[in-house]
Order: structure tokens, then C-alpha cells, then sequence
């Protein structure tokens, strides 16, 4: 099913349990949420309300337990495993907190790990992934493992592999959470830069300075939508 | 980046655990390998020599065991059973050409046991076609002289001229054969007539050959000789394949524990790609975040296991041909192969070889789909939250 939609990511009455009978525990209730092309979203709202789980199946990576989630106006649901798999390595770059790089892979490796994914082939791969490394300002780290670079310079890593298949989204789950000031103010300017360029940017957060970044601050709370304003309004 | 290189990268982590289970697959296979050519080796040279027999038919005393019929072969030890009043029944028997009578003993030479047949000397030679290599042959049929093997005669440093005792008794060496590559290089030759006065058997011998007139009556024979004389009669066909039969049950078992040493690498490679499943789950969750397809996970863990089989396999054969000429002397050392002028040769076929290596990465492929299939159920948020 799809649907016609200025919305990039449209999230539709979305519920999603965990568990089951008394055990079961709602991380989202009917929430609904449209995300238009080119914005940039902060998610904010208190830690177990359901932010990251918002993001996870705005993404892909988790599925409703009920409502619809639409990602370019084509509903999520009814993709198979594999076609998920190839819409995340292309139309979704994903940034987590904890930077997520595998470790035994060095920075290089790590996002021609994700352009191979996103169907490039190795040579191509190589010179891509350089770019994208120099473009993020580690052009000279690019053979290094990640336990040998710091938390700042691993973020922009992650943010290079997020890049790799040039996707129109990217979701981010608390990026700056494991940062410096130092670093978190680079990240922000990195960020900028990308929705500059057209990126849709979502982005859970915890922290007010970062999400005065974005246009748009939506709290969750409750598994809820709770505030849905414009920065500045 | 490719999947080669992915998995390459992945195996490389954890080398004392990649070393390990290489090496559980690489000896489990070097066993197979080397039972099972050691066996077939073993198969080859009985053959050879039950060829090297020359009759059609062996005469034994009634209720000889299986491994006294070995012994036909191997010229160990014999009793002395059949009386030679028996023996000229049968040489009376139509459509025998020849009955060549049999005493095998042994005598204690410089403290070795030395195989003493005692013969008939020109029914002998004309069945063997022995050649002299020195010295010359016997004179009569009842010389009291010695002509030895080969490898006896080199073993030794024996040549015409020598003594030889049997019993006690000096014997004079006339002459040395030349090589047979049978068990006739390792035992000595004395007539008949001596052998038996010498071990106090007159009149009695421990088993005859016969040589058939004609080879489509084989079996008309070998029942005419049962009811002529008190004595059990088998072909040579049969000799051979209830000896191969003896020997295929001890190479049977032989390749059943390698089997289970291939088996338990095989569970040792799950064993290991299981916990690699369990260490990645994390790193597996991160990789379909970016994009990865279960089946990318799936043909990851597969290659992971394969490779073990390839490596494993290659090095196991390499062990394996190594042990088959190592420790293939020790495993085979037997009353057969001690009758042997060596143990023998390892049977090394290119066929059995590549059907090893095949099997390695066969198993090792089989081994590796359970943990890949595991790894495409973990769901990826689950998987994430491991720290």
C-alpha cells in the first residue's frame, strides 16, 4: 500500500507493546507524526517514553505492534525483510549514541561496510568511502580502528557511514549524548551543513542546546506526542 | 569490502579459538585420511600377495580359523595337521595337476624369529619361479641345506657359504633368492624331508597347494579332494576375500573412529560459530541497521564455517599423508604385516584424497548452517542493546 505524501516519514496511529498480558508494557500509544522533506526534528520528552523506540520504527528497524508507518509514501509494512534491508542501506542513515562502529573494522572499513550494503561495488566503495571520511575531516584516520580515535572523532565516523548511500534521511538517536562540548558543537555544525543540502534530519535528544539546533521540537512523553512546535514559536 | 574479506576479517578475531577449531577439523580429517588410506594400503598388499600364492586351491586341516588361513599368506607358524598319506590322496584326485605340501615353522636366528618353510624344492620352484640371485639352488629333495630371501639374506648379511641354524642345527646357506617383493623375502627354505625331521613332524605338514588342470573345475576338484581325503579345501577366491573380509572389518573400524574425530570437529565448528553468534549479536544488530540482508548474515556465517572445512580439510589431507607414512608402520603392525618385507605403503589415491577434502568442506558447510541460520533471527533493536 502507499500513499501520496508531502511527508518524507509519516508515522499514522502508530502502537507498539512490548511483551504480553500483565507483562506487557506500551512504549507508544496511537502516536502520529508527519516529518516533511528537508526538515530537521528534535525528539525530545523524558528517558523509557518511547523516543528511541519512535525512531526505530520510523527506520525500519522495529515494527509497529499496530498503525502504519510510511516512508516516502510507501507503508513499511508491507516490505519483506530484504527489501527493508535495502531500504535502509539506502534511503536511511542511521547515527546512534553509542556510535555503533564494529570494532575490528577500521573507519574505512566501517562505511565501505555499509556501501557495500547499499550495492557499491568494492573499487568505487574505496574512493567513496575516502570522501566521505575527508568530508567529515578524518581523511587521515581512515586505517585506524575505532578504539583508536575519540568519542567525537568515532560520531563522525558513524555520521560518514550514515552518508555512505547518500540517503535523503538520516536518524539519530541521541548523537551527541557521548560528547564533549567541543566535539557536540563540530557535530552540530556537520549536521547543519547536511540539512543545508537538503537532508531530513530526525534526531532524539535529551539535551535542549542540541535540539535548538532544529526546526522542530516534538516531546514525547507517555508513548504520546505531548508538544509540537517550531523553534522560535 | 566483500564478504570474503568481511568473514576473512571475522575469523582473524579471535586467532587462538580460529587456530583450535582449524585444528580439531584439520586432525579430525588428518585421521580419516590416514586410517582410511593405511586400510586401503593394507588391502592392496594382501592382494598382492594372495596373487603371489600360485594355486588354485589350498588344502588346510579340517576347522582351521580364520587366522590360521591368514597365515597361508603371511608363512607364519603353523601346526603340522595333515598327513602326507593325505596328501598323495589327493595327488590321486582327477584334475589335480600338482600338490605342493607345506611345513611353516619358525627358528630363532642371532635372537629374530626367521620363518622356516619346508618344501618341496622343485615343485617349488616351478610354482614360484623363484630365480637365484646367489649361490645356487637345492640339489635334492632332501639336501640338508638352506636357500633364503632376499631381505632375509640382506638383513642378516647371509650369502652361500653361510650357516644357518634352525633348531640348533647348522645348516649350510646354498644360495640367496632374488627379490619376489612377497613373503617369500623374509623366510628360508629347507626340503621337506628336513624341516619335518628337524621339528619332529614326520610324515605330517601343515597345508598344500594345488594346482588345478583345469580352471572351470575348480570347484568339481575341491569337492572331489573333500571326499577323497580328511581335509578342508578353499579356493584361492575364497582365502582372499574372507581374509579381505577380516581386514575390511578392522579398516571398517578404524575409519569409524576417524569418523567420529571428523564428527567431532564438525560439532566443534558449530560450537565455535554459535559462540560467534552469541559474541556478535550486537555487532550483527549494527550490521542490519546499516543495511545488511539476513541472507548477507546467513552466506557470512556459511563462508566462516566453509573456510574452516577448506583450511582444515587442506591441512588435515597434508597431516593425513604425513601420518599415513608415520604412524602407519605402528597402526598396522600385525602378524600380517610383520611377515611383510616392510609394512605396507600407505594407498595414496588422488580420488580418495579430493573426496576427503570435499567431505571436510561438505561437513564443515553443514556444521555452519544452524549458527547462520541462528544469526538471521536476532532482531536488530534487540540485538543493539547489548552492551
Amino acid at each position: 500500500m502507499s500513499e501520496t505524501s508531502a511527508s518524507v516519514i509519516r508515522v499514522a496511529n502508530v502502537s507498539k507493546v512490548y511483551g504480553a498480558g500483565e507483562a506487557a508494557a506500551t512504549a507508544l500509544s496511537e502516536i502520529s507524526l508527519d516529518v516533511a522533506r528537508g526538515s530537521w526534528v528534535a525528539v525530545m520528552g523524558p528517558s523509557g517514553h518511547g523516543k528511541s523506540t519512535l525512531l526505530q520504527i520510523m527506520g525500519g528497524l522495529d515494527r509497529p505492534s499496530c498503525g502504519q508507518v510510511y516512508l516516502d509514501g510507501i507503508e513499511l509494512s508491507t516490505l519483506g525483510s530484504a527489501q527493508l534491508a535495502y531500504t535502509r542501506a539506502r534511503a536511511i542513515g542511521f547515527v546512534f549514541q553509542s556510535f555503533n562502529l564494529l570494532s575490528h573494522l577500521t573507519a574505512l572499513e566501517n562505511i565501505q561496510l555499509a556501501l557495500w550494503f547499499g550495492g557499491k561495488e568494492s573499487k568505487e566503495g574505496h574512493a567513496r568511502a575516502i570522501d566521505l571520511l575527508d568530508s567529515v575531516g578524518l581523511a587521515d584516520k581512515a586505517h585506524l580502528t575505532p578504539s583508536a580515535l575519540s568519542g567525537g572523532q568515532q560520531q563522525r565516523v558513524a555520521v560518514a557511514r550514515a552518508l555512505a548511500n547518500d540517503p535523503d534521511i538520516l536518524l539519530m538517536d541521541e548523537p551527541t549524548g557521548n560528547l564533549d562540548s567541543a566535539s557536540e558543537a563540530d557535530l552540530l555544525a556537520l549536521l547543519g551543513r547536511l540539512h543545508a543540502q537538503g537532508r531530513t534530519i530526525v534526531m532524539v535528544t535529551h539535551n535542549p542546546v542540541v535540539a535548538e539546533s532544529a526546526q522542530r521540537i516534538v516531546r514525547v512523553k507517555d508513548g504520546r506526542v505531548e508538544e509540537d512546535r517550531y523553534n522560535g514559536s | 569490502m566483500n564478504l570474503f574479506k568481511l568473514v576473512w576479517r571475522n575469523l582473524l578475531r579471535r586467532k587462538g579459538r580460529f587456530v583450535f577449531t582449524l585444528g580439531g577439523v584439520a586432525i579430525g580429517m588428518a585421521a580419516f585420511v590416514s586410517l582410511l588410506t593405511i586400510g586401503q594400503g593394507l588391502d592392496r598388499e594382501i592382494k598382492k600377495q594372495a596373487q603371489g600364492l600360485g594355486a588354485n586351491l589350498v588344502v588346510t586341516p579340517k576347522g582351521w580359523c580364520a587366522y590360521e588361513q591368514i597365515s597361508v599368506l603371511t608363512g607364519e607358524q603353523l601346526p603340522e595337521a595333515i598327513p602326507m598319506s593325505e596328501v598323495d590322496k589327493i595327488r590321486a584326485v582327477p584334475g589335480v595337476k600338482n600338490v605342493i605340501p607345506y611345513v611353516n615353522e619358525k627358528t630363532a636366528f642371532r635372537n629374530r624369529p626367521v620363518p622356516v618353510i619346508g618344501v618341496l624344492p622343485e615343485e617349488m620352484r616351478a610354482l614360484q619361479k623363484w630365480e637365484i640371485a646367489a649361490g645356487r639352488y637345492f640339489n635334492g629333495a632332501d639336501e640338508p641345506a638352506v636357500v633364503v630371501g632376499a631381505a632375509i639374506a640382506t638383513q642378516f648379511q647371509l650369502k652361500p657359504g653361510d650357516t644357518f641354524t634352525v633348531r640348533g642345527n647348522p645348516l649350510p646357506i646354498v644360495g640367496v633368492l632374488s627379490e619376489a617383493g612377497n613373503k617369500d623375502d623374509v623366510a628360508s627354505f629347507v626340503p621337506l624331508p628336513v624341516v619335518q625331521e628337524l621339528y619332529e613332524v614326520k610324515g605330517m605338514v601343515s597345508f598344500a597347494l594345488v594346482q588345478v588342470d583345469d580352471l572351470q573345475q575348480v570347484d568339481t576338484v575341491s569337492l572331489r579332494i573333500q571326499e577323497k581325503a580328511n581335509v578342508a579345501v578353499v579356493t584361492d577366491k575364497q582365502l582372499l576375500s574372507s581374509i579381505l573380509s577380516i581386514v575390511g572389518t578392522v579398516s571398517g573400524a578404524m575409519q569409524a573412529v576417524a569418523a567420529v574425530g571428523v564428527l567431532a570437529a564438525a560439532f566443534g565448528i558449530i560450537n565455535t560459530l554459535l559462540t560467534a553468534v552469541y559474541e556478535r549479536r550486537r555487532e550483527i544488530g549494527i550490521m542490519q541497521a546499516v543495511g545488511s540482508t539476513r541472507r548477507t548474515l546467513f552466506a557470512a556465517f556459511l563462508l566462516e564455517s566453509g573456510l574452516y572445512g577448506l583450511l582444515g580439510g587442506f591441512v588435515g589431507v597434508l597431516m593425513g599423508i604425513l601420518g599415513a607414512y608415520v604412524l602407519g608402520p605402528y597402526l598396522t603392525d600385525n602378524a600380517f604385516t610383520a611377515s611383510l618385507r616392510q609394512s605396507p605403503e600407505p594407498s595414496l589415491d588422488g580420488t580418495t584424497l579430493l573426496l576427503t577434502f570435499g567431505l571436510s568442506i561438505g561437513l564443515a558447510l553443514a556444521a555452519g548452517l544452524y549458527p547462520a541460520y541462528r544469526s538471521t533471527k536476532l532482531s536488530p533493536v534487540e540485538a543493539m542493546r547489548i552492551v
